[in-house]
């Protein structure tokens, strides 16, 4: 069973305090890139030991998770601190001034191609962070999709689009319709962080996407539907709990998932794991390792 | 003469000296530090300035000597721009929630996580029921009471804030994977009440005790979980209710809507200090369209009739200084909105830690100007 983690990691307390001193004016933009390297070594490292199948960049030098890809497109801005969620954490609202459109895409991450997972906003939840002044279509067609057709062609193995906003909303029908415009060959999930995922998942069986990932700490294991047609990436570390899951707990639920998914099951925490401090997210990743090689050990 | 008069405030944190830092840190300071606390020094006014410079000079103050002249200096400052009401900038404090989670039993650190872009803030987990042995801010107070004459309003992070922040390893440990909602709600209650009880009430009762007379509950994460705004009323009232002082309460960058009609179970709550600016057009101009983002909120205000509304009028995350006339601007459209000037106060969005002391001076004059404009023109 694989296990990965996609979304934005934790900074070590190194690069906290690189970052708080290039606010204050005490370092330089080249020592915190150096200090985002050796972060992003150590992340790489540390998923290696938890025997993890895809590797991720930890995405340590984005400030939220839709400012790259404003920041990458003509059209649009970031500026009003917006709360995510239900958490302490804010983002950057996404402000419109013209026709968006991907100017330049976003880098990949410099890690072996076929072996790293990438992370972006899903359309919708890009849409609803610009207060849907352009729509979740719009963002799709025009600078979504030309970014993962440039991570796919620089050899993402999957690309998870983060989808915060759907499953609290309720209704599929315009993610469904963003998600159309987007490349039909690229390795995409679509993940459900914090969120009840039970309304939308009988319709996000037809979704253009290979998995779709869900919230078990907010969805339940009943809200599957037997037999469900797409592998499920499931959340089984709750990324915004300190307290340190068991694997073996996690491998007895991965297993009564997968009898319900036949698609097949990813292990996954349940969204961004920037929620907790470095230390606990790189107690947690090794957990995530654990349940996955036990399952392996049992099959 | 003006028949209406705002009381201008700050709303609690102001960035802290570079001097006070890094000595507080241990930190060696350098020649910048010690210029920025003897211009600072003069610019403020600031009795006996040169002692604190000699003294970082020479490396014999202690901390709390240090921490003591931050607060005059931020007290100072506040005076200068010609605020009604002061505290100390929170000088003394780390930060809201950590300043509240070292100092109280029951909760354990646990790391750094981020709010923002580069602002992060420590996070504590509850591991057993919370408890002080005694109130926390007396010696604050008594120190900010001593240096002002000017009202003094004491700014205390909230219950519920405490528990939305920090991680649960008590009341909801046995929850976790496939916990009912209920279930959830029942422990953060649990909790709730206990921070308000056993934490913030004693503090409140120790600071009246000793002369505070207006206290402001801070809830920035008041709204963080809509369905939960009841437990932020009734963190609230259970930590002040019969207290004899002025109450207030601050949130932030919130969804403002979840908070009515649960707000109107506040008790003896004089007003809802709320950030305004940062979701508002910088145009002047006292129309709907000139400001979206206090027309909402606003409607709120008027259609519930309680309580009342300190205004922010100033961005607290951007260095654009607002100029008098935007200030004037946003009170006069306030004071349209709900037809009773009487109702509003003036105060920033939020506090302005995160601004230098020269941003911050310059937006709070301005703030203090405007709010004098709009009374000339109310009047």
């Amino acid at each position: 069973m694989r296990a990965f983690a996609p979304g934005i990691y934790p900074r070590s307390e190194a690069l906290v305090q690189a970052t708080r001193d290039l606010d204050r004016g005490r370092t330089s933009a080249e020592a915190v890139a150096e200090q985002t390297r050796r972060d992003v070594d150590e992340l790489v490292s540390v998923q290696r030991d938890a025997g993890l199948s895809l590797l991720s960049d930890g995405l340590l030098g984005w400030q939220d998770i839709f400012r790259p890809l404003a920041e990458a497109a003509v059209g649009l801005d970031a500026r009003p601190l917006t709360r995510f969620l239900d958490t302490n954490t804010f983002y950057r609202a996404v402000l419109v001034d013209g026709r968006p459109r991907l100017s330049s895409p976003v880098p990949a991450p410099d890690l072996p191609a076929g072996e790293w997972v990438g992370t972006l906003p899903s359309p919708l939840a890009f849409a609803r962070a610009a207060n849907d002044a352009v729509s979740a279509r719009a963002l799709a067609a025009d600078v979504v999709a030309p970014q993962i057709q440039a991570w796919t062609e620089a050899g993402a193995g999957l690309i998870v689009l983060s989808e915060p906003f759907a499953a609290r909303e309720g209704e599929a029908g315009e993610l469904l319709s963003a998600l159309a415009e987007l490349p039909a060959a690229a390795p995409l999930a679509l993940q459900l962080p914090f969120g009840d995922a039970a309304a939308l998942l009988p319709a996000l069986a037809d979704a253009p996407v290979a998995a779709i990932g869900v919230d078990f700490y907010a969805t339940s294991l009943d809200a599957v539907p037997s037999g469900y047609p797409k592998e499920i990436l499931a959340g089984v570390l709750d990324a915004r709990s300190s307290a340190l899951e068991s694997s073996d707990e996690i491998a007895r639920f991965a297993e009564s998932l997968a009898a319900r998914a036949p698609a097949g099951v990813a292990l996954t925490p349940n969204g961004d794991l920037q929620f907790v401090p470095e230390s606990i997210a790189r107690e947690k990743l090794a957990r995530l390792g654990r349940a996955s090689t036990t399952l392996a050990e049992v099959a | 003469m003006s028949g209406v008069r705002f009381i201008t405030r700050e709303i609690g944190s102001l960035a802290k000296p570079s001097w006070r830092v890094k000595a507080v840190a241990g930190r060696p300071l350098e020649e910048s530090d010690f210029s920025a606390a003897e211009d600072w020094g003069r610019r403020l006014d600031v009795s006996g300035h040169e002692e604190l410079v000699e003294g970082l000079r020479a490396g014999s103050l202690s901390k709390s000597q240090v921490d003591d002249w931050a607060a005059i200096y931020a007290i100072r400052l506040l005076e200068r721009v010609g605020l009604d009401a002061v505290y100390d900038g929170e000088q003394k404090r780390t930060e809201m929630y950590d300043h509240v989670a070292a100092f109280a039993d029951g909760f354990e650190a646990r790391g750094i996580v981020r709010s923002f872009d580069n602002k992060y803030y420590a996070k504590a987990a509850v591991v057993e029921t919370p408890s002080v042995a005694g109130p926390q801010d007396v010696k604050e107070f008594e120190f900010v009471r001593a240096y002002t004459d000017r009202v003094v309003k004491v700014p205390l992070t909230g219950a519920y804030t405490m528990e939305d922040w920090s991680y649960d390893e008590h009341y909801g440990h046995e929850g976790g994977l496939g916990a009912s909602a209920e279930h959830r709600y029942e422990a953060r209650r649990r909790f709730v009440h206990d921070v308000a009880v056993n934490v913030i009430r004693p503090n409140v009762e120790g600071l009246v005790a000793a002369g505070a007379a207006w206290i402001q509950i801070d809830e920035p994460a008041a709204t963080t979980k809509p369905a939960e705004v009841p437990l932020v009323v009734e963190g609230f009232n259970e930590a002040t209710r019969g207290i004899d002082a002025m109450k207030s309460m601050h949130i932030c960058f919130s969804d403002y809507s979840a908070l009515w009609p649960a707000v109107i179970e506040l008790e003896d709550c004089l007003e809802l200090q709320l950030e305004f600016a940062n979701r508002d057009s910088r145009e002047l101009g006292t129309k709907d369209e000139d400001r979206p983002g206090y027309a909402e909120t606003l409607g709120l205000f008027k259609e519930h009739g309680y309580p009342g509304v300190g205004l922010g009028v100033l961005d607290i995350h951007s260095d654009f200084v607002e100029p008098a006339e935007l200030v004037r601007d946003r009170i006069l459209y306030a004071a349209g909105v709900l037809g009773d000037p009487e109702r509003i106060q003036v105060n920033p969005d939020c506090g302005l830690r995160t601004r230098s002391w020269e941003v911050v001076y310059e937006k709070l004059a301005n703030m203090v100007h405007g709010t004098r404009l709009a009374e000339e023109a109310l009047g």
